[in-house]
């Protein structure tokens, strides 16, 4: 009673408290970043002078031997341990993996990685902690979805310049897709090395073939199909919960499906534009791009009333709201019966759970239902370097060989040759059995995919390859897809909105209300006194000037 | 150097043993309440990682406003203020209660047996609690809705029952703490001069007389010097239970959400350091100011139990 723990209050004490030793601690290594960004430059413009003049490097060398040999070759007498932060669970094997991958840095650039893992449950809130806390980290994984921008601006990372690429990494300065360096630009800064991969995010159906054969269901993919399969679930298996989303991870993947189709079959092709917290939409062919709220626009309240009857009728819990675990991880463990996720994910589990569950029969459909997939930007998978790293320069020189040398490169996403995979021609792999322990492409691996040394899975889900060919076919990019939202101007109203939407709009996502056209109402009116009107109006402004610069 | 020691210096020496007890709680307090205190300036900085705090630009009052357009500012403080109310009152009856029901029983191994009992759930991390809760109250296979099925009546739905959280929560704090505190009424109660009760027995004063004019009279001073604490927490959630408890639910939010849910739910969706600093801020203003008006009433009504 008396004692009344003051966690919060003790946990803002901790963080102030490390801020302020942070504080002390930044000056030297602030100096430290600048330092070397000096010698940078110097050593770059020693490059320069190599290439501009023979004669005139030469006698360079002969008055400062030092810094002619530190501009050949970065200077990696000192051994250091790089710490990399990964978002997942660490694979069983991640350790002999890394073992591997150590033993090459080592010999090439004197370098250990030291892997740390945040789990997919808790992400969202230690992303941003480990950056306040103190802690001596370099690497972390990074995308536009996952905190880069948030990051950037508030200078959580170390930047990227032209010549510390040139210097540090320079096969990542011959290899990097010129589009991808544009993209990573935030107010004309670099501070991630978007992955050198064309990727598709597209999202399939993983559902219990056991099941669909015992209820006669054919097929489950369309929503109308999973409906069925999943309405023989409610009806028959009591123990069994049909789809278990509502994580932070999933809150929103069942309306993402219903509403981008509804959207796609009309005929203005509303899309999200910025962040998703914001909860802005725009019309494709609006060239006056008038930025509205998503729950302003007309096909809003149908989406919510289906999602409102698939909630009352079982399909996920009525506890959906306070799950920590997604949809995929029930699914892995036999708690539901139908899993909504990305293909890459289908991919990476789908072995283990044929070779641990062969009686479940998993089978995997399309679960575009006819919309195209997203393009993805090349920044939806990156990686970064902490800007108050002790070995900036290192870490810069670790993911150039992480991303380029095709040994490590291939460890990293597909774990060890022999072990875990087996090549299959000069594109494609086999897993093995082991696999389980080091799946495919699913370590947190991909900041680092490379086209240039990419395997895919050979005979992995039956249909996935003529699938893949069709979502390739009709992938586009949406119109807005690079633009970024500054919210500066607005940050107060921002604020006020990301909280409507980690708790009114989450609800409605999850079909959690009992009267849609008066929720809907209501969160319109929460969202104009916290301030809607006058982001959405900065959003159109910045939105005209994008569609400018950028010429469509 | 004068002669004679200066006052202080004297009183340091004389007493050196007292104030050599009182160190370490001095130190805890200067290292964890007063150093970062100067943190409140982060409250009106545009906080960025590079800048740490002292480096960040300035932001006037911009960090506050946030909290009053949110339109949570007024439903937090409520939901802080009466649910700390209703602590208070529940558990101080249940502790003065159950207190003075131990002091009656006569078995002494019972006596001891269920003081301890009751003192267990003390331990028990609010982590743990919330699991309890989850699996009491889930829908689909919760206790209790497995219970109430088997009797063939319909399932509760709790965790988007607005109504029950107040009531869970009331019950969840009474559980964990009411065995603390009897112990230190009972404690108070045993400090009773034994004279007392025996002169009333001899009057032939019943049970019922001897609580009423002994007992509770007598243990009034550490019932204010309680309360008189605990208003000063009255503007401080149990963060712990208020997260685990309710799982962080936004079903209920509107009922369960108090400030220091509030501060940590936003500081780790927005990550704006400055913002939650604020709302942390008006949180402790006003904190300070009612610990200021219920000293003040105090002294006016009982000038001996005021603190200051």
């Amino acid at each position: 009673m008396r004692k009344k723990t003051r966690i919060c209050s003790l946990l803002m004490a901790m963080m102030l408290g490390i801020a302020t030793l942070g504080g002390c601690g930044s000056e030297p290594a602030s100096s430290g970043t600048q330092e070397s960004s000096d010698e940078a430059s110097r050593e770059s413009s020693g490059e320069d002078s190599t290439e501009a003049g023979e004669s005139e490097s030469a006698s360079e060398e002969g008055q400062e031997p030092e810094s002619e040999a530190a501009a050949n070759q970065p200077d990696i007498s000192e051994e250091v341990t790089l710490t990399m932060y990964l978002i997942g669970d660490r694979p069983v094997d991640n350790d002999e993996v890394f073992a591997k991958i150590n033993e090459k840095l080592k010999a090439e650039i004197n370098a250990t990685i030291d892997v740390k893992f945040m789990s997919w449950g808790e992400y969202e809130q230690k992303y941003p902690l480990i950056f306040a806390s103190g802690e001596d980290w370099d690497i972390i994984y990074t995308a536009d979805w996952c905190f880069y921008n948030a990051q950037a601006t508030k200078q959580g990372f170390w930047e990227i310049t032209q010549e510390a690429l040139d210097t540090y990494a320079p096969m990542t300065a011959q290899t990097i897709y010129p589009e991808a360096w544009e993209q990573a630009k935030v107010n004309g800064q670099v501070f991630m090395l978007p992955m050198n991969y064309k990727e598709i995010t597209s999202y399939v159906y993983m559902a219990r073939g056991d099941l669909m054969d015992k209820y006669s269901i054919t097929s489950v993919a369309s929503l109308d199909e999973a409906e069925a399969y999943m309405d023989a679930i409610v009806a028959n298996e009591p123990t069994l919960i049909p789809l278990d989303v509502g994580s932070d991870y999933d809150k929103l993947f069942v309306f993402d499906r219903m509403w981008n189709k509804a959207n796609w079959e009309s005929q203005e092709k509303v899309g999200g534009i910025g962040t998703w917290q914001i909860m802005s939409s725009v019309g494709e062919g609006d060239d006056n791009a008038e930025v509205k709220g998503i729950y302003d626009q007309a096909l809003f309240q149908g989406v919510i009333e289906r999602l409102k009857d698939w909630k009352d009728r079982g399909f996920w819990s009525k506890n959906a709201v306070v799950n920590t675990q997604n949809n995929t991880e029930s699914f892995q463990a036999g708690k539901s019966a139908l899993a909504l996720c990305n293909a890459n994910t289908a991919k990476s589990i789908y072995a283990q759970m044929s070779t641990e569950h062969p009686e479940w029969d998993v089978r995997v459909f399309d679960a575009q239902d006819g919309v195209p997939p997203v393009l993805n930007s090349f920044l939806a998978n990156g990686m970064s370097i902490f800007s108050k790293s002790k070995h900036p320069e290192r870490a810069l020189m670790a993911l150039d060989y992480l991303r380029n040398d095709v040994e490590i490169n291939n460890l990293f996403c597909y774990g060890i040759e022999g072990k875990h995979w087996e090549a299959a021609g000069d594109n494609a792999l086999v897993s093995l059995p082991d696999s389980g322990n080091y799946a495919y492409d699913s370590n947190c691996n991909w900041g680092v995919r490379n086209d240039a040394s990419w395997r895919m899975v050979e005979g992995g889900i039956p249909g996935l390859e003529e699938m893949n060919a069709k979502w390739k076919e009709s992938a586009r990019s949406s119109r807005y897809q690079t633009f970024v939202f500054d919210d500066s101007n607005v940050k107060n109203e921002v604020a006020a909105i990301t909280e409507i939407f980690n708790s009114d709009y989450k609800l409605l996502g999850l079909g959690f209300t009992d009267d849609p056209a008066g929720d809907i109402a209501k969160l319109k009116e929460k969202m104009i006194s916290a301030g809607a009107d006058a982001v959405y109006a900065e959003m159109q402004k910045q939105a005209l000037e994008f569609l400018k610069t950028n010429g469509n | 150097m004068k002669k004679k020691a200066h006052p202080f210096l004297h009183d340091l020496k004389k007493n050196r043993t007292k104030w050599l007890m009182i160190l370490p709680a001095a130190i805890v307090v200067v290292l964890m309440c007063y150093i970062p205190m100067a943190g409140i300036v982060l409250a009106f900085k545009e906080f960025n990682y590079h800048g740490g705090i002292w480096g960040s630009p300035w932001a006037g009052f911009r960090n506050f406003e946030y909290f009053f357009q949110s339109g949570k500012a007024w439903t937090t403080t409520r939901n802080t203020i009466l649910y700390n109310i209703a602590f208070l009152c529940v558990n101080t009856l249940l502790q003065i209660t159950c207190a003075i029901l131990l002091s009656e029983l006569a078995g002494k191994y019972f006596k001891r047996i269920t003081q301890s009992v009751m003192f267990l759930p003390y331990f028990i991390s609010w982590v743990v609690v919330g699991a309890f809760i989850y699996n009491l109250f889930n829908y689909e296979f919760g206790a209790v809705n497995s219970f109430l099925k088997s009797l063939g009546m319909e399932p509760l739905d709790v965790y988007s029952d607005k109504a029950a959280w107040p009531v869970i929560l009331i019950v969840v704090s009474a559980f964990k703490n009411v065995g603390y505190g009897t112990v230190m009424y009972l404690a108070s109660i045993v400090n009773i001069d034994g004279e007392m009760f025996e002169a009333a027995d001899l009057d032939g004063a019943t049970m019922w007389q001897k609580i009423r004019h002994i007992t509770l009279p007598c243990i009034r001073p550490t019932v204010a010097i309680l309360f008189l604490m605990a208003i000063g927490t009255i503007m401080k959630g149990d963060f712990q239970m208020f997260w685990q408890v309710t799982g962080n639910n936004p079903m209920v939010l509107e009922v369960t959400d108090v400030i220091d849910t509030y501060v940590t739910r936003s500081m780790l969706n927005l990550q704006e350091f400055g913002m939650t600093s604020a709302a942390g801020l008006y949180q402790s203003g006003l904190s300070f100011v009612l610990v200021l008006i219920a000293n003040y009433a105090v002294k006016k009504i009982e000038p001996d139990y005021a603190l200051f």
